[in-house]
């Protein structure tokens, strides 16, 4: 059954036949190959696939990071492909959130700063800073730690630091490149949790990248990357219940 | 704004070694730069006060109009007379800011042992008011005693002072008679016994075996005048030099002289000639520091960038903007620059305090004697140099933090 058009909910991201190519020497590598891509608002979403494929490029460009070679990025139905690099900064502080796979906190700040770090880019007064990142720490659970710098906590804490940064700005959109990539099984399944469960709370969009099939469980939408190109797609429709999904590369 | 300041701060602290350096490099240069500045400033002063008060040519000295030029040839002609002075006294004692104004003439001749003679030249002065603008120097200056023998005395109109080359050129004693000859104005041979009553070192090399100090009544004796040839003026401030020039030259117009009025530094070509000097190791002085800063800023700032390149990706991505970090980097080099002034200021400070208490003595060109060896506190260079160094620490931070900002975001959150 077609749903009319109308009746769709407008996408929170849409590609449209993007193409990522690096020079390496002489040789023209492309990285993303006419990807086309709809993410809705609320999904979480996970781009899987071997090494190569193209998933962190693919992050990098929906994370306004970086600009397709050709092909067009929309973010709210606003064509975010050749903005200047100074509105880029502006859309990336205010709608999207970044976790990275090696955490990238701030040595010298605390973790409180860390979280501060995004609203205080904004120009947010420093006491609603403070108060805003003191709830979303609370929230990934690190309220006793708020006053350490990143090298006093694990990995697995680090990372909740990230994510509570990633979600204080209250952003659209969540892009986590291989968040639990420098993480035990346990941390990194605990992140995943976490990200599902604060996606479900507040609505926020995520979409994580990861090589790890285990990590696929629970997550609703699942986009497999081979050599740059969609290779499989899959929506699951209980993604909250503890189906597996089994999809193979 | 506090939070980047903070920021800046701590990430000075990451390589504290490194931060160091660069700071007591800044430092170090802001030192050197204003004890030398303080240095040279203490030598302009003492020369200037040995100029004016030492030296008794006060601040301005009236000639009439091409005296400096053609006085040589032809100085009967460019002589003040008894008239001239009347007025010339009257313009001058007009102004308060005049503390006295004394006149001169200087005589040429030759100078005669008995047996052999030699050229010499003299100033013709009146002795008590010599003494009376020693007597306002503010420094050591006008009190070193700049003569062996007696003083001479408005009293002793014979008494005459020789330099201590002349005399040993005639082989002359002190208390010793000699005998000055010059042609009077008129172009008859004249001749006078003079009464040695000092000897002296002459402010220039040059003159050492030739210069002769006489009291005014002498000088005029020899040359049969009653005429003057200059007015030397002492004003209560250096300050008041140019704009009392000015103002006189304006009057004596007025009263229809025809008078050339010349600053004590115009005419003290010693002073100049120090002073370029100084100015030129000034100079280089200040280029080494300014190479130096600018050099470890960029080196430590560099480093930094280098080491800090995925920090910088992330906070682009975070959203920072490319000016962001530009001002992050500036910060933190305008923080170092700040670090380094005070350290500065504190060793300055401390070279200044040193010197003070341990009063280190030289004996700088020109003067025979010993004099103390100090150094002046300059504010307005200890200003100047703070506002130097910290923008200078902006600008050289600016260049690899330029290019900094320009990194690709992706590029800058892959470097490991
Ligand atoms: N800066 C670059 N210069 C040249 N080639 C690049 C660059 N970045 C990525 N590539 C190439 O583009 C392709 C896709 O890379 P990408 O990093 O997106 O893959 P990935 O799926 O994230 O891999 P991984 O699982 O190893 O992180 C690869 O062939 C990679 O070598
Ligand atoms: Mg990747």
């Amino acid at each position: 059954m077609r749903i009319p058009a109308a009746a769709r909910p407008a996408p929170l991201i849409e590609l449209r036949r993007v193409y990522k190519y690096y020079q390496m020497g002489d040789e023209r590598i492309a990285a993303l190959r006419g990807i086309s891509l709809r993410i809705q608002p609320g999904e979480f979403a996970a781009i899987w696939g071997p090494s190569g494929s193209g998933k962190s490029t693919l992050c990098n460009l929906v994370g306004l990071l970086d600009t397709p070679s050709s092909g067009t990025v929309h973010l709210e139905g606003q064509d975010v492909t050749t903005l200047a690099d100074d509105r880029r900064s502006e859309v990336r502080n205010r709608a999207i959130g970044f976790v990275f796979q090696g955490f990238n906190l701030i040595p010298v700040l605390s973790a409180l700063e860390n979280v501060m770090l995004p609203l205080q880019i904004a120009g947010t007064s420093a006491s609603l800073a403070r108060l805003r990142a003191l709830e979303r720490l609370g929230e990934v659970g690190l309220a006793p730690h708020t006053a350490h710098r990143p090298a006093k906590l694990s990995g697995g804490q680090q990372q909740r630091v990230a994510i509570a940064r990633a979600l204080v700005a209250d952003p659209v959109l969540v892009i986590a490149d291989e968040p639990t990539a420098n993480l035990d099984s346990e941390n990194a399944a605990n992140i995943i949790d976490l990200m599902r469960q604060l996606n479900e709370e507040h609505g926020t969009t995520f979409i994580f990248s990861t090589h790890d099939q285990r990590l696929l469980e629970r997550v609703g939408r699942q986009v497999l990357m081979r050599d740059g190109e969609i290779a499989d797609e899959r929506t699951l429709e209980q993604p909250k219940t503890s189906q597996v999904a089994t999809l193979r590369p | 704004m506090m939070t980047w300041i903070k920021l800046a701060a701590r990430n000075l602290f990451r390589n504290r070694r490194r931060s160091l350096f660069t700071i007591l490099a800044i430092g170090l240069g802001f030192a050197a730069v204003n004890a030398l500045g303080g240095f040279t400033a203490y030598i302009f002063t003492s020369l200037e006060d040995g100029y004016i008060y030492g030296q008794a040519n006060g601040h301005l000295t009236i000639f009439k109009e091409g005296f400096l030029h053609e006085g040589k040839l032809d100085p009967t002609r460019y002589l003040l007379d008894e008239a001239d002075m009347a007025v010339i006294n009257e313009v001058v004692h007009a102004h308060p800011e005049v503390l006295i104004a004394t006149p001169q003439l200087h005589i040429s001749g030759l100078l005669s042992n008995g047996q052999v003679s030699t050229v010499f030249i003299a100033a013709g002065r009146v002795p008590s008011e010599v003494r009376a603008i020693n007597g306002y120097s503010r420094g050591m200056t006008g009190k070193i005693k700049l003569f062996t023998g007696k003083q001479l005395e408005d009293a002793i109109v014979f008494g005459a002072g020789l330099s201590k080359g002349l005399a040993e050129q005639l082989k002359l004693e002190l208390d010793a008679t000699a005998v000055a000859m010059a042609p009077t104005v008129s172009g008859q041979i004249n001749a006078l016994d003079a009464q040695v009553l000092q000897f002296f070192d002459a402010p220039v090399e040059a003159l050492e075996d030739k210069l002769m100090l006489v009291t005014l009544k002498f000088a005029q004796s020899l040359y049969d005048t009653t005429s003057v040839d200059r007015l030397t003026v002492l004003l209560q401030d250096d300050a008041q030099t140019e704009s009392m020039r000015a103002l006189l030259a304006r009057e004596f117009a007025a009263r229809g002289l025809k008078l050339e009025i010349k600053t004590w530094n115009e005419l003290s070509t010693f002073y100049t000639k120090v002073k370029q000097m100084f100015d030129v190791i000034f100079l280089f002085t200040f280029l080494i520091v300014f190479t130096i800063v600018v050099m470890s800023v960029i080196n430590t700032v560099g480093m930094a960038i280098m080491e800090r390149t995925r920090e910088i990706g992330t906070l682009r991505a975070l959203g920072f903007k490319r000016r962001g970090i530009i001002g992050l980097f500036a910060s933190e080099s305008m923080l170092l620059g700040l670090a380094g002034s005070l350290l500065g200021v504190a060793l300055t400070l401390i070279t200044w305090s040193g010197i003070k208490l341990l009063q280190p003595t030289w004996m700088p060109p020109q003067i025979t004697r010993r004099v103390p060896l100090e150094i002046y506190l300059v504010p307005s260079y200890m200003l100047y140099s703070v506002l130097l160094l910290v923008s200078l620490s902006l600008i050289a931070a600016s260049l690899p933090a330029r290019k900094a900002a320009r990194m690709e975001i992706v590029g800058a959150l892959g470097h490991v």
